[in-house]
Formats: C-alpha cells, sequence, structure tokens
C-alpha cells in the first residue's frame, strides 16, 4: 500500500456555504494508526469521509487511494438482508469471491459473538447487533485502509475489545486504520498520531503525556543467542526491558498482546514466551534504551 | 468476481428484496390494460407501451436511489468509490426498467392485430415487434436519465423531487425533439400507412443523453452532502 496523501484539503457543501474544513494535509502511511480528535461539529465526520473517499474535497487533492473500508457511528437496519446475507453482499463488492465472502462473513460474525444473528433479518436486529454487522462489512476484505467514526457505539465491552484487537491486526498487518472515539482510553497508546480537528483547521497533537496509556500486556520471552526482537514485534512496544542476557520483557497496549505474540511465535527462529502479564498501570514501566517509537 | 458485477448483484437484490418495484410494475400494467387491447393496431399499442414506460424508468431510479440508507451507501461508497455506486444503482434501475418494457412488448405484440391503423394494410410482427423493443429501450433509457436528474444527488427533498420527476418525464414524452417521443411517434405514424420504422436514430440519441447524465450525476456524488 502507498501512502494516502490529503494535501492542503478543503471541503464545502454548496457552491457558497461555510468552509467545514480548509487546509488538511495528511498523510496516512501503512502500518500506523491514527487517532482524531475534536468536539461536536468540529467536522471531525467530514475528515473521515474524505479519508474513506466517500465526500470528494472542493480544493486540494487526495492521492493514493488504497483498499479502503468505512464504519459509520450508526448502521440502519433497514436492510432487507439477514446479516450473513448482507455481509456476503458487501464482501464481494469488497472484492472477494462469493465463497470467500461467506466464509469470511461467518468468521466475523463469530468473531463479535453475533453468530447466532447471521439469519436475522437485519430490520429485527438490535442497535448492537447492527453495528457487529457495520463492523464487520468493513474488516471482512482485510482493507488496506480503515475508517472508524466512533464506529465503538452501541458495542458491548466485548465486541469493543475485539474490534480494537482486529485494528492492532489491521495496523500488523501492514494496513493503515484511522479512527474518531469520545472514549480518550479507546486505544490508548497505540495511536501512531493524533490530530485535532477544531475551527475548520486539522493541527498535529504532540503532547503525549496527556492521552493516557490504558492497560498493557507484559510478556517475557526468551529469544535465540544473539536474535534481535523481530520488527513486527518491536513496532507496537510501548515499553522494553533486558531482564538477563537473552531475556526481555516487553510491554505492548493490551489491545496488541495477540500481534506481539503471533509476531514473537512465528519468528524464525522463534521465540519463547516465559510469561505473561496483564498490568492495568503503566506509568511504572522501565523504559530502556532497546526502544520504543 | 468483479466489483461492478459484484455491486449489481448487490442493487439487483437490494430493489428485489425491498419489493419497493411493485408498485411500478402494478402502474405499467394499469397504464396498459386501460391503453392496450387485443386485436388493436400493433405498432399504435406499441407506441403506448414504450411511452408508459417511460415515467416508470424514471420512478425505478428514483426507488434504486433512495433504497439505501446514507450509512450503508457509504460503506459501499468507501470500497468502490461513490461514482460507481451511484452507477450500479442507474444500470440496475435501467435494467429492470428495459426487462419490464420487453415483457410487456412481447404481450402486446402478441394479442395485438398485425395491420396498419385503418386495419387495411399488413403489418409483418417480427419488425413490428423489433421495432417495439427498440422504441422501449429508447423510452427506458431516457426515463432513467429523467430520474438521474431529479433524485439524489441533484435533488433530495421528496417535495421538489417527485413533482420534478412528473413533470420532467412528461414533457421528454410529448416534447418533439425528446428522443423518446421521436420513437413513439415514429410507431404511431408508421401504423398510419403500415410501414415499420427502424428508431436507431432516436436510439442513438436517447443512448447519448443517458451517458452524459449518468456521467454527470456520478461525478456530481462524492461532491454532494450525503
Amino acid at each position: 500500500m502507498r501512502d494516502l496523501q490529503l494535501d492542503n484539503v478543503g471541503r464545502r457543501y454548496g457552491l457558497r456555504g461555510p468552509w467545514i474544513l480548509r487546509g488538511v494535509t495528511l498523510t496516512l502511511a501503512p502500518h500506523t494508526l491514527t487517532r482524531v480528535e475534536g468536539t461536536n461539529g468540529t467536522g471531525k465526520s467530514t475528515l473521515l469521509r474524505l479519508l474513506a473517499g466517500i465526500d470528494a474535497p472542493t480544493e486540494g487533492r487526495v492521492t493514493g487511494r488504497p483498499r479502503t473500508a468505512y464504519v459509520p457511528e450508526r448502521f440502519p437496519q433497514a436492510l432487507p438482508f439477514t446479516a450473513e446475507g448482507y455481509l456476503t453482499h458487501l464482501g464481494t463488492v469488497h472484492g472477494l469471491s462469493r465463497a470467500a465472502a461467506a466464509r469470511a462473513a461467518g468468521e466475523w460474525l463469530d468473531r463479535f459473538g453475533a453468530t447466532a444473528h447471521a439469519n436475522t433479518p437485519m430490520t429485527r436486529l438490535s442497535k448492537g447487533s447492527s453495528q457487529k454487522v457495520a463492523v464487520a462489512q468493513a474488516l471482512l476484505a482485510e482493507p488496506d485502509l480503515l475508517v472508524l467514526d466512533e464506529a465503538w457505539t452501541g458495542l458491548d465491552a466485548e465486541a469493543g475489545a475485539e474490534l480494537e484487537r482486529a485494528v492492532a491486526e489491521r495496523t500488523a498487518a501492514g494496513g493503515a486504520v484511522v479512527f474518531v472515539d469520545h472514549d480518550p482510553s479507546r486505544l490508548a497508546g497505540a495511536s501512531d498520531a493524533t490530530y485535532t480537528v477544531a475551527e475548520g483547521a486539522l493541527k498535529h497533537r504532540t503532547d503525549k503525556a496527556t492521552s493516557p496509556s490504558g492497560p498493557q500486556v507484559s510478556v517475557d520471552v526468551q529469544g535465540p543467542p544473539g536474535g534481535q526482537l523481530p520488527s513486527e514485534a518491536r513496532q507496537f512496544l510501548t515499553a522494553s526491558t533486558q531482564l538477563t542476557p537473552g531475556t526481555h520483557r516487553l510491554t505492548v497496549p493490551a489491545s496488541h498482546s495477540d500481534v506481539l505474540l503471533r509476531a514473537l511465535l512465528t519468528a524464525r527462529p522463534p521465540w519463547h514466551v516465559v510469561s505473561l502479564k496483564q498490568s492495568a498501570d503503566p506509568d511504572h514501566l522501565p523504559l530502556d534504551d532497546e526502544g520504543p517509537r | 468476481m468483479t466489483a461492478m458485477a459484484a455491486l449489481l448483484r448487490y442493487q439487483a437484490a437490494l430493489l428485489l428484496r425491498s419489493q419497493r418495484w411493485l408498485p411500478p410494475v402494478i402502474l405499467y400494467a394499469a397504464f396498459l390494460g386501460i391503453g392496450v387491447q387485443g386485436g388493436q393496431p400493433v405498432l399504435d399499442s406499441l407506441g403506448y407501451t414504450a411511452a408508459a414506460l417511460l415515467p416508470v424508468a424514471a420512478w425505478l431510479v428514483r426507488i434504486c436511489t433512495t433504497n439505501e440508507p446514507p450509512a450503508a451507501r457509504s460503506c459501499v461508497a468507501a470500497a468502490v468509490g461513490p461514482a460507481r455506486a451511484h452507477l450500479a444503482c442507474l444500470l440496475v434501475a435501467l435494467g429492470t426498467a428495459a426487462a419490464f418494457g420487453t415483457a410487456a412488448t412481447l404481450v402486446v405484440t402478441l394479442i395485438s392485430d398485425p395491420a396498419s391503423a385503418d386495419h387495411r394494410t399488413r403489418v409483418p410482427l417480427l419488425a413490428a415487434g423489433t421495432a417495439g423493443l427498440l422504441a422501449v429501450l429508447v423510452c427506458a433509457l431516457l426515463g432513467t436519465a429523467v430520474g438521474a436528474l431529479t433524485n439524489w444527488p441533484l435533488l433530495r427533498s421528496p417535495g421538489r423531487a417527485v413533482p420534478a420527476m412528473l413533470l420532467a418525464a412528461l414533457l421528454s414524452v410529448v416534447v418533439t425533439g425528446s428522443p423518446a417521443q421521436a420513437a413513439v411517434s415514429g410507431l404511431v405514424t408508421g401504423s398510419q400507412s403500415g410501414t415499420v420504422p427502424v428508431p436507431l436514430l432516436p436510439l442513438a440519441g436517447a443512448a447519448l443523453v443517458t451517458a452524459a447524465v449518468t456521467a454527470a450525476t456520478c461525478a456530481l456524488t462524492s461532491r454532494r452532502s450525503p
């Protein structure tokens, strides 16, 4: 995937409408997670629609459009399909074969705990369940760019955590993910960049200290002699300490523990996982020179 | 499977399962039931069959463009681009209208009298049916253009869209210079003399107009508010 680039982009509705956004320059690179903040009505959703390619900029240029998927805040129930039927259709629209789309639809409904609703008409789904369908629709074709506009709204805690893990998987696999969420602890500590939309302009936020880092998972691992940590594992570390020569304690946001373990266990030669521990308070974890980002 | 084929299947399934295609079919059947009777001159009846299809095609476009809730449309637009998503809507409406028109033309050709308006000159049935099919295609195309011009993304509030659509559909059938009017009046005047017209010029005109309107409205989808 190439970088998606917004170059001095502005957007307004109608010929003389007020500018909703202006002068936005932004790059979304592969392997990155980007958070967009801002109070209501500042143009966050408009920015996300531009990033998703649903809206075209009134001025400026967007280049490098990758395979994109979008999740809206509230998904409509007024669709004449079953959950699985809709997902299979959307899978093929995203470019999967029918068989692959049907398989992926089943898998993602399963991951979000909605298998029981696979054959339920969309019109009879609860708000939470139809949001699960919206999220599954975006994830099933493994998009290069995933745009989440308050996608967690209405999801239960388990499905919300699963979506965080799915986001971690997408970025680990080389995708770019951009999201808006009102909960500041959402994917805390995992964002590569945070932007604030205010008064129609975009500002890069650099004060990392104010954003909470959220629950973390520490993994003690033993590497092969002289082995380097695989780069997929290094990517998400918030801390890393050498305990004894060859043994390391790696810390990642809780949402990223699966992708860290996968990277370690599938490395060649593989790393050995000694122990694993979740910690709610990350501030006491030591940092050393081995390089969190 | 290509994305466009998948999109067409999705839009067609959306239309079919929503059952919103039923009212325009019933309207079309009612039109034909009132205007066409067995044993009437074939070219006159075929002209009527084609003309009645135009508002039906426009209505089908309205159904297809409003069938998908905006949030669902956004999901599809992100995947394939908003222009292609809209193109699929228009193509499904056009295909459905053409299918209705074809079925109606077949029936009308078979039940009509293969003769001129004064029942004196014989009219070859196959040629008449072909001319009727071409005229139906002209009206389906132009009705699609009318529907595309009078619905989202150009007009959104039903208070404006529906009257504009009805007026534009009526004008497209009666105003001289419209390909639909040319095709229909070609059939009717052909019926008087007993000669079967070949409305290729109106077909080319309708195809051109509809292609231009389709391109323009598809390009607008990403520029208008959802």
